[in-house]
């Protein structure tokens, strides 16, 4: 049933994560595949979002958080002593929830990221700028006016511009955490489209409430319950003809 | 219906009492300003703010081969100004700065005797008469002195009578308060010098870096506690730990301003970290995780999005210590000393604009004219800044209120 499998970017071999004594995710395991869209869905609270963090360490920053097992990204541990963590995130780009440019110009927000790692050429900055714009398919909407405050754009276009601002980064990985939850419709589109499209040069997996989402975007689902993986493989079998009960139900609506 | 009237009456005591408070302090408020207002405002001028405080008196004689003449003169001059052709002098009865009547040098003829003058005192420089000085007396032999209790026309009178004359007293005017506005605007640079990054670093460590645990919140505990700390015991501090310090690294003998500038500082610390913490806690999360995930490190992101962020709640803070520099009295006067000053020097005893008011109101008599005028300049100077503080933390919701 399977296709011809890529190359394994993310290996997560029996990670538990605790909050403190609660234990958030239990023994995952599953490998992430190279250029290809995993959506991870499940009933709120059931350690999707908190499975998404432990892939670039943002869980570092909540207080309490206990790690054990392993995630190796190209085959090494990223949560052995002495990685380069800076290293990482640099390679796994993170959009968030709710659109979160910082409130500056466009152009500064894109050139953020690059020049925190110390690249300074106006020449080099400016043409990171209009990549990044261009595969997020923003380019044409704000090339006039990236002077002005990211403030100003419109939600949906804020949301391209925090997937354009990782873009910039290089990155091989992005993750996306229910990227179009505060967006309308339309702009929900315009979002899943860019997706589609980004899959061809980057490896996404994506949070997400929304079953139609999931089947229409992502080539792997995973379906979390209470901090399980109960099922994953190829989102056409998923969505088709799950092999649990659990899984049927939360896609048809029966509970979540 | 008895109960539901029972309860409308038990609800108008309760909102009566309420609006008498409030009425009540607005009322005591006022009458503070009005009190302020009615004493001072007559003494405030442009003068006040740009006179030396010290005035220098001289006495002197007619300098050798000179005497009165004929010195008229196309000058108008306004009511009440009486000139003498004889001597080539303008008079004019006024009140200087302070509130007292004196005779006031309106113009001096540059032929006339009274232009250079013999010093009697030690000196044997020539010295002038000159446009706004106050003459005391003049005194004459054969003829009962010119006093200015007596006014400038008697004066006129009496000199246009006479030849020459024995001595004649005067002097600049004083009372201003210019040497204490440098003294406040040194006080406020120094103290801000020292404890904005102190504060500014404490509330970003406590904010951005420390752990969450019993030591940061002793911490925090104490920072609390010192803000309710009476400033007169910092000020006591000062005294015993800062002021020997300056003494043993500068030129200083006692309290100076940069022992006043490190006490004031440290009463400042708290507000500083405290006003600072809250500005920081305002930036929201997102663009913390949003920089980190870009592969920002932490001090990248402290650095170039939150401090930026925070930035108007910083100025608020700066503003606040700026207003309670001004403000304050009890602290300064063990930490600088309350020794008016003319020349400023930061290595020496010096005066603030509050302890200005706290030195004229021990002095005997007290003058509470000119202390009443030199409080509602800072009444202006910290409306100003609350005003100030309100425009920017309107400006800082906006910002953000866009962003929500």
């Amino acid at each position: 049933m399977m296709t011809i499998e890529n190359k394994i970017v993310f290996d997560i071999k029996n990670l538990d994560l605790f909050y403190g004594n609660f234990k958030a995710l239990k023994s995952i395991s599953l490998p992430i595949y190279e250029k290809e869209v995993t959506a991870l869905i499940g009933p709120s609270g059931c350690g999707k979002s908190t499975f998404l963090r432990t892939l670039n360490r943002m869980n570092d920053l909540i207080e309490n958080c206990k790690i054990e097992g392993d995630i190796e990204y190209h085959e090494e541990n990223i949560y052995k002593t002495g990685i380069d963590i800076i290293g990482l995130r640099t390679k796994v780009g993170m959009v968030f929830q709710k659109p979160n440019p910082f409130p500056m110009s466009i152009f500064d927000n894109i050139t953020y990221g690059p020049r925190c790692q110390g690249i300074k050429d106006k020449a080099v900055l400016n043409e990171i700028v209009r990549t990044s714009l261009e595969q997020a398919a923003l380019w044409e909407e704000v090339k006039d006016r990236l002077k002005e405050s990211a403030l100003s754009l419109s939600g949906g276009q804020q949301q391209r511009l925090c997937i354009a601002r990782t873009i910039a980064m290089k990155p091989e990985v992005i993750l996306m955490d229910e990227p179009t939850s505060a967006l309308d419709p339309v702009a929900t589109a315009k979002i899943e489209d860019l997706v589609v499209e980004l899959k061809k040069n980057y490896t996404i997996i994506i949070v997400t409430h929304n079953m139609q989402q999931a089947a229409r975007i992502s080539d792997k689902t995973a379906f979390f319950l209470m901090g399980e993986v109960i099922e994953y493989g190829d989102t056409s079998h998923i969505f088709s003809t799950p092999d649990h009960k659990k899984t049927e139900e939360y896609i048809t609506g029966r509970f979540g | 219906m008895s109960m539901l009237n029972k309860r409308k009456v038990n609800d108008g005591i309760l909102q009566g009492i309420t609006y008498g408070a409030s009425f009540f302090s607005l009322f005591v408020l006022l009458a503070i300003i009005g009190f302020v207002f009615v004493n001072g405002v007559h003494l405030l001028n442009w003068d006040l703010i740009t006179h030396n405080y010290t005035a220098v008196s001289f006495i002197a004689d007619l300098k050798e081969g000179t005497g009165p003449g004929n010195y008229e003169t196309d000058q108008v001059f306004a009511e009440g100004t009486y000139y003498s052709d004889k001597w080539g002098i303008a008079l004019a009865d006024d009140t200087n700065v302070q509130g007292k009547n004196v005779v006031l040098v309106v113009y001096v003829n540059p032929q006339s005797p009274f232009a250079s003058l013999h010093d009697k005192g030690i000196s044997t420089v020539p010295i002038p008469l000159e446009k706004d000085y106050e003459i005391i007396r003049i005194a004459f032999d054969g003829a009962s002195s010119a006093l200015s209790v007596q006014g400038a026309q008697n004066m006129i009178t009496i000199l246009d009578g006479q030849n020459s004359f024995r001595e004649l007293e005067f002097s600049t005017s004083g009372g201003g308060i210019r040497g204490s506005i440098i003294t406040t605007m040194y006080l406020i640079f120094f103290t801000l010098i020292i404890a904005l990054p102190i504060g500014i670093g404490s509330a970003i460590y406590l904010n951005e870096y420390a752990p969450n645990n019993k030591f940061t919140r002793l911490i925090r505990l104490l920072i609390e506690t010192l803000t309710g700390v009476p400033s007169i015991i910092y000020g006591l501090m000062g005294l015993a730990i800062f002021v020997p310090i300056t003494i043993q690294l500068t030129d200083a003998t006692g309290g100076n301003i940069i022992s006043g500038s490190m006490t004031m500082a440290v009463i400042l610390l708290p507000i500083i970290i405290r006003t600072t913490e809250e500005s920081l806690k305002v930036v929201p999360d997102d663009y913390r995780y949003a920089s980190l995930s870009l592969g920002a490190s932490k001090t990248q992101t402290t650095f170039k999005i939150v401090l930026p962020n925070a930035f108007s709640g910083i100025l608020t803070a700066t503003l606040l210590a700026i207003g309670r520099i001004i403000g304050e009295s009890a602290a300064l006067v063990f930490a600088i000393g309350t020794t008016i000053k003319d020349t400023v020097k930061i290595t020496d005893k010096s005066a603030s604009l509050a302890v200005h008011i706290w030195a004229m109101m021990t002095d005997e008599p007290a003058n509470i004219e000119l202390s009443t005028t030199i409080a509602i300049i800072i009444l202006f100077i910290v409306l100003t800044l609350n005003i100030s503080i309100k425009l920017i933390s309107k400006g800082m919701m906006r910002k953000f209120g866009a962003n929500a």
